[in-house]
């Protein structure tokens, strides 16, 4: 039984580090220990319940193993903060007064686009509508929008550049071509594509750019027509 | 607070003590058994060993087998099983020769089986 206890303890930090690892993208409304559990914890129950050979005590055992490191996580989630850290991860601010924070998406193996998605779940369509956003340490996202947000998503942006290359399908629902995009980012004294973390137009032709490391700008191109 | 570390210090009693019990119980139970073969195997040698022998050894391994499937995979005492009944059905018609071999095998048995299942780094890895 004391295999049992000391396998389960490895089985679940080994799954536990893992997860972290993952980053958000991999888990969604649970800390990274309870979705470890709910992992582990099914298939505990189930390898004695279906193969009789087994004795029963087994998964019991090992389902007491789940329920003790649980409490123990959960006390020190309660009374140590770094040890929480650790465990559960903090939360990454990922868009803040500067714009897109790319390393901290890096970090959560998160893009551009990945945020965009979130940004657009919570109601926010445009990059510049919002002062701050990140993502929970349990995987779900939060914005701040700025106090007249709604003024500034008055038409769908979409993706130009998303990290150094250009959406052709996009590019061509501007009814501009690649050459026109590449002008705006030299007069932004940008002279590589590389360098351009994200781009995108609405159909009014309002462009939030920002460029790698850099603090975003939004431009307006004055079309004649609103495209959609 | 309180009953968090109730629940802890509970719950690793509770383990602590099964994982104690568990290494005590097969421990005992399978040098019983040892015992218990080992002297079927010294009047096997001495061709002495009867019929009567061999089922009293049968029916002490049935007794203790039913309290080790609760702490043992029924698999690993099967094993046991296939080579005391065959022991003993050559003991039964007197093949000794053939009958000391399997004794000798289930002998290896009774030292493997509590081992594969006692707290060594060897067994978790």
């Amino acid at each position: 039984m004391a295999i049992i206890f000391v396998r389960t303890v490895v089985i679940f930090i080994t799954v536990l580090i893992v997860m972290r690892l993952m980053g958000k993208r991999q888990i969604g409304e649970m800390q990274p220990y309870e979705l470890v559990i709910t992992l582990v914890i099914s298939e505990l129950a189930c390898i004695p319940m279906g193969d009789p050979s087994i004795p029963l005590v087994y998964g019991l055992m090992a389902i007491l193993t789940i329920y003790f490191l649980h409490q123990a996580i959960c006390l020190i989630d309660l009374k140590w903060n770094a040890g929480k850290k650790l465990v559960s991860g903090s939360p990454n601010i990922v868009i803040n007064k500067n714009g897109i924070d790319d390393a901290e998406l890096k970090k959560n193996n998160l893009d551009v686009s990945d945020l965009i998605e979130s940004l657009r779940i919570e109601g926010y369509f445009s990059l510049d509508a919002v002062d701050y956003a990140l993502y929970e340490s349990e995987g779900t996202f939060s914005a701040l929008p700025k106090p007249d947000y709604e003024n500034l998503q008055n038409s769908l942006p979409i993706i130009i550049i998303d990290e150094g290359q250009f959406d052709e399908k996009n590019v061509a629902l501007t009814k501009r071509d690649k050459a026109y995009y590449l002008d705006i980012l030299k007069g932004q004294g940008c002279d590589e594509l590389k360098n351009v973390l994200v781009l995108t137009v609405d159909g009014n032709g309002k462009v939030y750019l920002q460029q790698k490391g850099k603090k975003y700008v939004v431009l307006n191109l004055q079309w004649e027509e609103s495209l959609w | 607070m309180v009953k968090t570390l109730t629940s802890i210090f509970i719950s690793f009693i509770v383990l602590f003590g099964i994982s104690i019990f568990e290494q005590k119980f097969v421990n005992d139970t399978f040098a019983l058994f040892t015992q218990a073969v080992l002297s079927l195997h010294d009047k096997t040698e001495a061709k002495t060993a009867t019929f009567e022998d061999g089922t009293a050894i049968r029916s002490l391994w049935e007794e203790k087998k039913k309290s080790l499937q609760i702490w043992l995979p029924h698999t690993a005492l099967q094993e046991v099983d296939y080579q005391l009944y065959e022991a003993v059905g050559f003991i039964c018609v007197k093949d000794y020769e053939s009958a000391l071999p399997k004794i000798e095998v289930v002998l290896g048995m009774c030292d493997n089986i509590p081992y594969s299942y006692t707290f060594h780094i060897e067994n978790i890895l």
